[in-house]
């Protein structure tokens, strides 16, 4: 058997020499892609042969480096690992691991700092910061995957950032484990199909306008997508989910302008949707139709200044808190129905006699409890709890303990309508929950059995009688 | 006295089992009646009814795309358990001395080799297992519903839910048992349960939420008092377990996740721990030392 | 067997028991006699050391507050009623109690078997009669064959037949050698079965003395065996409970328990029936004269 692997070996490196490819690659300096690059044309596609390359790579002139899937990059841990200086690059296929892990420099898996570049299918691991892109406007980032350094969220760097960086598309893409998926000062971008998860931020915008974010996956981040003076953005089919950092918005808007919220499903966040003072201008208008808000903390929060809004033909499903207002009073300035059309809410308690769909009667929850909380927040310790259910009974008995209804939905519908939300990607098999019933109801009968069992009464031989005392009369 | 005196205790791996046999034998006897008596068998339907029933309103409504959140089934079934199972529990804990007191059966009892010590624990070991089981049946069910429309998520959860809901059981039948000891009759330690129920489940929190208003109290205050009630230790372990920390709760929870961080799910569980020990104890001594029958 | 020293026991401000002291060898049996509230019952259960007590009491050398587990394990006890939960079955009950006393299923058979509760495992204790229930904690009190029987009131509940069978059973363990407790405020119970009476008024101990000294007149309990043509054992125990008398089925013959000034009354109620005595015989003989028993078994 030996014998027989050691030729084996002896034919594989044979045939390692012939082909001119190391079988085991050596690690070499990356000073090797440099040398490609510099006797490659303009324009031209430069093979990288599969291989471990330690150093900094720095692309300086316009070309298509391939990596093939089986290049390995690696920075040993000093600075940014990869940086593009020419314009109309192409950087596709690569592994990119270890950049530097101090925050000072901003060490980046890869540095974009000229346009039309085109990252694409490349693995990065192990960098502080993943794809960073600044001035280096209608650029393509697509299909990368983004591991970050295993640090406290506070030392972590960004999963990809753009600066000043418009007309870009970023779609496909993985990031996992880092800061933010970050967009400064980038107009006109293409959002999509990105998955961030385990991050701060899935997706921030600052000061970015003219976008549409959509199809995005973003779960267990602290925030879903936080948006700060970005106007004209068109959030769409997005699912957001388990959301739950210390504010753990799964949308959150602040001062910004025609927003438009459709067909997400934000499930399990700690706030569906956020609204601070947006929009911000007096004319301008917010629309949140066709999502489905369920089994959040709070559906929909907004501080009472939120004006504007018009929120339609949602479903709210069970949240903890449907709407609230931030900090007290309510959210009248907004409104919950458009042409007639309402939204759904679990809580309703209406009824819908001609069968329409929409609800006869109004839909204006109040609730003491919740006022309390609003007043003295230290009361949120009692939610969940029988004493909660007792003082809403109590409001419920008593009118005028009954406080001001938050919003007030005209035309609540009664039915969950027919969202056409995306996927959620979360197949479970019921197997292991059904093993566990089965087990349960095991313990409980077999328990049962245990102490029940019938075992007939010995009989016993008349000799083993020891002590007869007196027969009665049996 | 002309017969040789027997040595007391006659070995001591002898004693032993020869006490766990009779703990194991009262033990047996009381999951029998408790199982075959008619509040048992109307606690565990109401129960297990109205969990199946709080599985599938949580579930309808959400769809075929798993959304299906576990959390919410949960948070349902968080409020059921904390109204039915500390009731379960107490009545059948304060039933249990004070009844066998009324009906005679205590001194029977206790005149065979057997002592006051065996006859409490056997008696809280079979209670014990009884509750067990009936809130097995509830939680299968439940999981039966949750494994047919919603799969397995948060599987891990809700094995944990149901430890803690056994650890809650187990504290209320210890306090139930206490009860049952101090009181002469059956019908004054049922009303006693009654009334430790009101007491923990409803007064004890509004009575928390007052004193948070009117004395402005500090969150470490709220969450000190707070956890001293069994029942908010227990929900406080679940949401914890559930959402890996108590942000849901307001302030007071933050400062509790921050405070405690890791250890905040022992903090909660040895609360449970505590309440399953101490009054058992105390009933332990009191039976042995009162001596009533 | 039995050593009780000083004991006083007091519920609240009622002393029940009041500075008792006695000791009974082994094979012995003892009465406790008086009126109800004397504190018989109080004293049985010091002596099971069911409950705390100011004195001692110990049991072959054992002291009944520091090993009352031990101590009991050498004690049966039959109480003034049995105390079974209702809705148990009967072989449930035996079961339960065989297990506190480490003794296995055989040995509850059997003693179901020796007080005649063979065949009836499966009824609930609810549904037994006085009678059976007595016999059942008879059995219980038999189980591990202890070597003390401490019994409260034990007929106090019967009617006269089976007060009859009751205390022909104990006197028979008795005669097997089991040292006997009992209390009893009925002297034909106290004059079959004790050698020594401890009369009680008010927790104390009044006089300490033999039955025959206490009643010297009084016409005990005797069991007779009667010898009947073959075929006739069953329809004679009918008649004779019929007429009130305690009837006692065996393999040897038919046992009736009288009182000394009626022995002949079974033999002509039997004849009034035509059923043929062939021959009698007084089995136990307890000397005591005169026949100016006021009282009697029936």
């Amino acid at each position: 058997m030996t014998r027989f692997l050691t030729i084996l070996y002896a034919l594989l490196a044979f045939v390692g020499v012939l082909t001119g490819q190391p079988v085991a690659a050596q690690n070499q300096a990356v000073d090797a892609i440099h040398s490609l690059i510099e006797q490659a044309e303009p324009g031209s596609v430069v093979h990288v042969p599969p291989g471990v390359y330690e150093g900094n790579l720095v692309i300086d002139k316009p070309i298509i480096l391939e990596g093939g899937d089986q290049a390995i990059i690696d920075g040993l841990g000093q600075g940014s690992v990869v940086e593009i200086r020419a314009e109309g690059c192409t950087f596709r296929g690569f592994l990119v691991r270890n950049s530097a892990s101090g925050v000072d420099r901003e060490p980046s898996g890869i540095r974009v700092l000229a346009g039309n570049s085109t990252i694409e299918n490349n693995r990065l691991e192990d960098v502080l910061f993943g794809i960073d892109l600044q001035n280096a406007p209608n650029s393509k980032v697509l299909n990368n995957e983004i591991l970050g350094k295993d640090l406290g969220l506070a030392r972590r760097g960004d999963g990809l950032r753009l600066w000043w960086s418009l007309g870009c598309t970023i779609k496909g893409n993985t990031v996992k484990g880092l800061r933010d998926m970050v967009f400064w000062y980038s107009e006109d971008l293409d959002v999509s199909d990105n998955r961030v998860s385990d991050s701060r931020y899935g997706l921030h915008f600052m000061y970015s306008h003219h976008t549409s974010v959509h199809d995005n996956n973003l779960s267990e981040n602290a925030v879903g997508i936080y948006l700060m003076y970005s106007n004209t953005i068109d959030i769409s089919h997005n699912t957001i989910r388990n959301n739950r950092g210390v504010s753990g918005y799964g949308i959150g808007l602040k001062d910004c302008d025609s927003i438009t919220i459709s067909s997400n499903a934000l499930l399990a966040n700690r706030v569906g949707i956020y609204v601070d003072n947006s929009p911000s201008a007096y004319d301008s208008t917010g629309l949140i139709s066709d999502n489905m808000v369920a089994f959040n903390e709070i559906g929909l929060l907004a501080t009472p200044i939120t004006h504007n809004n018009i929120i339609t033909h949602n479903a709210f499903l069970e949240n903890e808190e449907q709407a609230a207002a931030h900090g007290g009073g309510n959210l009248s300035l907004n409104s919950f129905a458009s042409d007639g059309i309402g939204n759904f809410w679990s809580d309703y308690a209406g009824y819908d006699k001609d069968g329409d769909g929409i609800g006869d009667i109004i839909h204006e929850p109040k609730s003491l409890f919740r006022s309390l909380i609003a007043r003295e927040p230290n009361l949120r310790l009692f939610v969940h709890s029988p004493a909660q259910q007792a003082i809403e009974l109590t409001a419920r008995a008593l009118p005028e303990l009954n406080p001001k209804p938050i919003f007030v939905d005209p035309t609540p519908l009664t039915r969950v309508p027919d969202l056409t939300l995306p996927s959620d990607g979360q197949t479970t098999t019921g197997a292991p929950m059904g093993v566990l019933a089965v087990v349960l109801l095991t313990i409980a009968c077999g328990s049962g059995w245990l102490v029940f069992r019938q075992q007939p009464f010995p009989n016993v031989l008349p000799t083993k009688v020891s002590h007869t005392i007196g027969r009665g009369r049996a | 006295m002309t017969t040789m005196a027997v040595q007391p205790g006659r070995t001591e791996s002898g004693a032993h089992l020869s006490r766990i046999g009779c703990i194991l034998a009262f033990a047996r006897r009381e999951f029998r009646d408790a199982v075959s008596s008619r509040w048992f068998l109307l606690y565990t339907i109401a129960f297990t009814v109205l969990a199946v029933a709080v599985s599938f309103m949580s579930l309808a409504g959400s769809g075929s795309q798993g959304f299906a959140g576990f959390g919410r089934t949960t948070a349902g079934l968080l409020n059921l358990i904390m109204l039915v199972v500390p009731l379960m529990a107490l009545i059948a804990g304060a039933g249990s001395i004070a009844g066998e007191r009324e009906r005679g059966t205590l001194l029977y009892v206790l005149a065979q080799p057997v002592s006051r010590v065996e006859v409490l624990l056997g008696k809280y070991v079979g209670l014990a297992a009884a509750l067990c089981c009936s809130m097995c049946i509830g939680f299968g069910l439940s999981a039966g519903a949750l494994a047919w429309r919603a799969g397995s998520v948060g599987i891990g959860a809700y094995v944990m839910l149901i430890v803690l809901t056994c650890g809650l059981a187990l504290a209320m039948l210890s306090v139930g048992m206490l009860l049952s000891v101090v009181s002469r009759r059956s019908g004054v330690a049922t009303g006693l349960g009654l009334f430790a129920w009101l007491v923990l489940v409803f007064l004890s929190d509004l009575g928390l939420m007052a004193g948070t208003i009117i004395f402005k109290l500090r969150v470490q205050e709220i969450f000190a008092l707070g956890i001293a009630n069994p029942l908010q230790a227990f929900k406080m372990a679940v949401i914890v377990n559930m959402n890996a920390s108590l942000d849901v709760l307001g302030p007071v929870g933050m400062y509790a996740s921050q405070t405690y961080g890791r250890t905040l799910p022992w903090l909660l569980a040895s609360v449970l721990v505590i309440w399953a020990i101490v009054p058992l104890l105390i009933a332990l001594i009191v039976f042995k030392k009162r001596g009533s029958i | 067997m039995i050593q009780v020293f000083h004991v006083t026991k007091a519920f609240q401000r009622v002393v029940a028991v009041d500075d008792l002291s006695f000791e009974l060898e082994q094979g012995g049996s003892l009465a406790l006699w008086g009126s109800n509230g004397a504190g018989k019952t109080t004293m049985i259960r010091c002596l099971l050391g069911v409950f705390p007590f100011r004195g001692s009491v110990t049991v072959k050398g054992i002291d009944v507050k520091k090993h009352g587990k031990q101590a009991r394990s050498f004690i049966g006890y039959v109480p003034q009623e049995l105390a079974f939960h209702d809705d148990a079955r009967l072989g449930a009950s035996i079961l339960f109690f065989a297990r506190l006393r480490k003794v296995g299923r055989e040995d509850a058979a059997v003693a179901l078997d020796a007080v005649g509760l063979r065949g009836h495992e499966r009824k609930r204790v609810r549904d037994l009669s006085g009678g059976m229930k007595q016999r059942l904690a008879l059995a219980v009190a038999l189980l591990a064959d202890p070597p003390i029987i401490v019994l409260d009131e034990p007929t106090s509940n019967l009617d006269a037949s089976g007060r009859g069978e009751v205390v022909e059973s104990l006197a028979r363990l008795r005669d097997a050698g089991k040292t006997l407790v009992f209390a009893s405020h009925r002297p034909d119970e106290v004059v079959s079965l004790a050698e020594r009476v401890i009369m009680m008024e008010r927790g104390k101990l009044i006089r300490d003395t033999t039955p025959s000294k206490l009643w010297p007149a009084y016409a005990p309990v005797q069991t007779i065996r009667l010898y009947l043509s073959e075929g006739t054992d069953e329809s004679a125990a009918a008649v004779l409970r019929e007429a009130g008398h305690a009837v006692n089925l065996n393999g040897h013959g038919l046992c009736v328990s009288v009182s000394r000034n009626r022995k002949a009354e079974p033999v002509a109620v039997l004849a009034k029936a035509s059923i043929i005595v062939r021959d009698f015989e007084v089995l136990e003989d307890i000397p005591a004269d005169g026949n100016a028993g006021s009282e009697d078994l029936t």
